[in-house]
């Protein structure tokens, strides 16, 4: 609902002044680009969304500040016996925000609720086979096979309570209209809503019955939109928001060189790649050749990646900011293969001579689409690849848009080759083994963003072995064996881990998650 | 009169239907509503089963019947990004939109009024010179650098104004307004002034060119040579001839303002129907934006309606030829 009358103008209007007394109430403001579409957190599976409710809701286990699985509903869980899957034992004495009582029978509604059509969560169910409940504060969840990292894969999975979504009608999630759930919330969180306006204004008040000890100091929770970056900056070095993320490179020495302002730098999980049309019969936007596609030659590929200066990128576009990536994940994930750490170096010459190995000794023109909208400097970035593969003699001609119509593109495969970020939902390698390395499969659900159709037959053998080893250094024998195999093969070439920038003023502690997720319950206003 | 107007209603629909009809042809462009619904983890098939049940893959004049009889029996549809009502939403925006709208168009008139006809009547002053040479630069930066920089003075620098959003609303009847509250006032001077702007220097200089030529006329110099006050003479004499036209741009304006207030909200985060416009596109909200393109059509047509019927009353000549 919309907040009737504004309880604190004044603080909004001295809020500078307050701050700069130190004596700022615990009322705590911050802005994002994005607003949550819905409060309803089976409905739309974006980062938004889950990273904002993750205030107001709880899930079985949750990601603590070094995003290690740590228990949160479930006290604990071990594997089934006799059989593939998971038992997790609720904790007891747990309360919803209305005061009802929380047990296995939300749990298991909530499971009903989110694996359902109209959610869009429900791929994180698909290795389930059966959900039992076998007490008040038992459940059992079966897979279909083995499945060590189901708990770490539903972090986000988040419990509603069964009565109230009930008698309130919104036993399922709405997919094209709203129901009750879309704008009010009953979780087990740290923080409940108590207002809500939608593109404007929600505001979180603490959770009096919450079961975790409380780390915060924070008595009201502010968060506005605000979609243009430099009003965004603007409202926190004038003090009216206390913190903001995430904001443009471009800003940090403006925050850094004013008193009382912090940034908060960290690597977030996402790498960005370029990836290529492998299956595609000819280029589409080559001016040269029309009977091929060089790209499906992995030589060619390797090229394409010696071409590139990513040193030069780094400290030219990314002041320094900026971690290489061999793989598809970054060093701090599980599963990284520390078997396979390199990635090709830069390196004209050897470009040049591959790209004559391979039948092009002067190099060739095709088309490069990048989007405008989605990862940091995502337009400059492209541009300047362009120029690197101009030097060895790769004319790309490249073409930029906003996300909404990028994707689409690739998904009709109107590209030779394209930028990618790539962030792992469930912070394990077989993630973007599972999307992006598996050849295309709709049936199985597989490679749904492996647009060029990158495809390897053993990949794709090793990747159900992957998802069901439960013995961790044989399943890393087997992850290291794809990464091996797709970086001999150049299936992409991973660049870089993207930074995540925050800013905050200094007088507020927070906790920079890798996962961009921003948790209230890790404030602390001094 | 009566007649005139149920022709200019007549006339309207159709031109909403129109702008309804290019809005719609225009959408298939602007990208695909269901990656932006969905997220990286949903499957292929479960994408296009949802754009079956959106009816996304019906042809276009399906589509676009389906949104002009659902409008006509009032049914605007659920936005495909909040999952809300559009009409609650688009209804919940106008009022920031038309109160920031409504405090532009006074700024700009009650400056632009008075410095029109003060430039026109000293046509060489030197005052007259640095207004016009000030009015060509603020009219030559973009809206949003205009913004930005009374942002940073003050907001960031000053730090006397609220930087972004509507500041303290108060609910009066249903109407969210930002009139009753000092916060409110405070957050409204910068988006309004940004907005005010541009069309302060279009009325000032339409009222100048007006009054100079009404200055010339063979009335004013017999009204002059009749010695008539010179005050009464620029006032009530020029000044209420130079209206008829000088009304007809405010009102243009004032629907313009309206629409094109979307650079100034994005800038401000002025919670308006621009912003909530601007969203929709960036998460291609069809069925919002149709709506919002209609709403802004019946707007103009509303506003020269209005326009229409004040010619009427100010200038009598006119009242002859409508009966007739």
């Amino acid at each position: 609902m919309r907040t009737r009358l504004l309880k604190n103008s004044a603080l909004v209007g001295g809020a500078m002044l307050f701050a700069a007394m130190g004596a700022s109430a615990e009322t705590f403001k911050w802005a994002s680009t994005t607003d949550p579409q819905t409060m309803d957190p089976h409905a739309v599976n974006s980062a938004p969304v889950l990273s904002f409710l993750n205030n107001i809701y709880e899930g079985l286990v949750r990601r603590g500040k070094d995003m290690a699985i740590e228990p949160s509903l479930a006290a604990s869980w071990e594997p089934l016996e006799g059989e593939n899957g998971w038992r997790f034992n609720l904790r007891q004495g747990v309360t919803f925000q209305n005061g009802a009582a929380f047990n296995a029978e939300d749990v298991m509604f909530s499971y009903q609720r989110a694996s359902s059509e109209a959610a869009d969560v429900r791929s994180w169910f698909a290795p389930v086979a059966d959900v039992r409940v076998v007490d008040d504060y038992t459940i059992d969840f079966v897979t279909k096979a083995p499945n060590p990292l189901f708990p770490d894969s539903i972090a986000n999975f988040m419990i509603l309570d069964k009565d109230w979504a009930k008698s309130n009608d919104a036993a399922l999630p709405a997919r094209d209209a709203e129901n009750y759930a879309t704008m009010n919330v009953n979780g087990t969180g740290a923080f409940t809503l108590a207002s809500r306006d939608p593109g404007v204004k929600t505001v979180l008040s603490p959770h009096a019955g919450w079961w975790d000890q409380v780390d915060h100091n924070v008595t009201e929770g502010v968060f506005t939109p605000i979609g243009n970056s430099a009003t965004g900056l603007a409202a926190l070095l004038s003090g009216e928001i206390d913190f903001i993320q995430p904001i443009p490179l471009q800003d940090v020495q403006q925050v850094e060189s004013r008193d009382g302002f912090k940034v908060l730098e960290g690597e977030e999980t996402r790498v960005i790649m370029f990836g290529f049309g492998h299956e595609h019969e000819t280029l589409l936007y080559s001016s040269d050749v029309s009977d091929a596609n060089p790209f499906a030659d992995p030589k060619v590929r390797l090229a394409t990646a010696h071409a590139l200066d990513l040193a030069s990128i780094d400290r030219v576009l990314f002041r320094g900011k900026i971690e290489a990536a061999s793989q598809l994940v970054p060093a701090n994930i599980s599963g990284y293969s520390d078997a396979n750490p390199d990635r090709p170096a830069y390196d004209p010459a050897r470009a040049k001579a591959l790209l004559a190995e391979a039948g092009y000794p002067d190099g060739f023109s095709f088309g490069l689409k990048c989007p405008n909208d989605r990862y940091i400097n995502d337009e400059a970035l492209c541009r300047a690849a362009a120029s690197m593969f101009a030097a060895v003699g790769l004319n790309a001609e490249l073409s930029t848009g906003p996300v909404r119509d990028y994707w689409p593109q690739l998904r009709e495969d109107d590209f030779d080759m394209y930028l990618l970020g790539w962030s792992p939902g469930t912070f394990d390698m077989e993630h973007p083994i599972r999307f992006l390395m598996h050849s295309q499969d709709n049936e199985k659900k597989l490679g749904s963003w492996n647009f060029g159709n990158y495809s390897n037959a053993r990949v794709d053998e090793l990747l159900p072995l992957i998802q069901r080893e439960i013995d961790p250094s044989k399943r890393q024998m087997l992850i290291d064996e794809v990464v091996s195999i797709t970086q001999d093969e150049v299936a992409y070439i991973p660049l870089y881990t993207q930074p995540l920038i925050w800013a905050a003023k200094d007088n507020v502690d927070l906790t920079q998650r890798a996962d961009n997720f921003f948790m209230l319950r890790w404030v602390t206003v001094n | 009169m009566a007649y005139f107007i149920l022709k200019r209603l007549v006339q309207s629909v159709f031109v909403m239907l129109a702008v309804a009809f290019l809005a719609f042809s225009l959408f298939r462009y602007v990208g695909d509503p269901i990656s932006q619904m969905t997220g990286v983890e949903t499957s292929v098939t479960d994408q296009e089963k949802l754009r079956e049940d959106l009816g996304l893959n019906d042809p276009f004049v399906v589509q676009f019947a389906r949104f002009t009889g659902n409008m006509l029996q009032g049914d605007f549809g659920f936005s495909y990004r909040t999952r809300q009502p559009v009409a609650e939403m688009i209804t919940s925006r106008i009022p920031a939109t038309l109160e920031l709208g409504i405090v532009a168009l006074i700024i700009s008139l009650a400056v632009g009024i008075p410095t029109g006809v003060y430039t026109a009547l000293k046509p060489r002053g030197f005052v007259t010179q640095t207004i016009l040479m000030t009015t060509l630069v603020g009219v030559s930066i973009p809206t949003f650098v205009i913004g930005i920089m009374l942002i940073f003075f003050f907001g960031v620098l000053l730090g006397w104004l609220p930087t972004f959003g509507r500041g303290g609303t108060v609910l009066l009847g249903g109407w969210e307004t930002s009139f009753l509250t000092l916060e409110g006032w405070r957050a409204l001077l910068l988006p309004a002034i940004t907005l005010g702007v541009y069309q302060l220097t279009l009325t000032m200089r339409l009222v100048r060119a007006e009054m100079m030529d009404v200055m010339r006329s063979d009335y004013i110099r017999f009204a002059t040579a009749r010695g008539v006050p010179m005050r009464r003479l620029y006032f009530k004499h020029a000044l209420a001839n130079t209206m008829v036209p000088v009304i007809t741009i405010i009102g243009l304006q004032f629907g313009g303002v309206i629409a094109f207030s979307i650079v100034t909200e994005s800038v401000f985060q002025w919670p308006g129907m621009g912003l909530l416009f601007l969203e929709s596109i960036r998460f291609v909200d069809i069925p919002v934006m149709g709506v919002y393109l209609v709403v802004i059509a019946f707007f103009f047509v509303v506003v020269n309606l209005i326009v229409d019927l004040l010619y009427v009353a100010i200038d009598p000549r006119l009242r002859v030829a409508d009966v007739s």
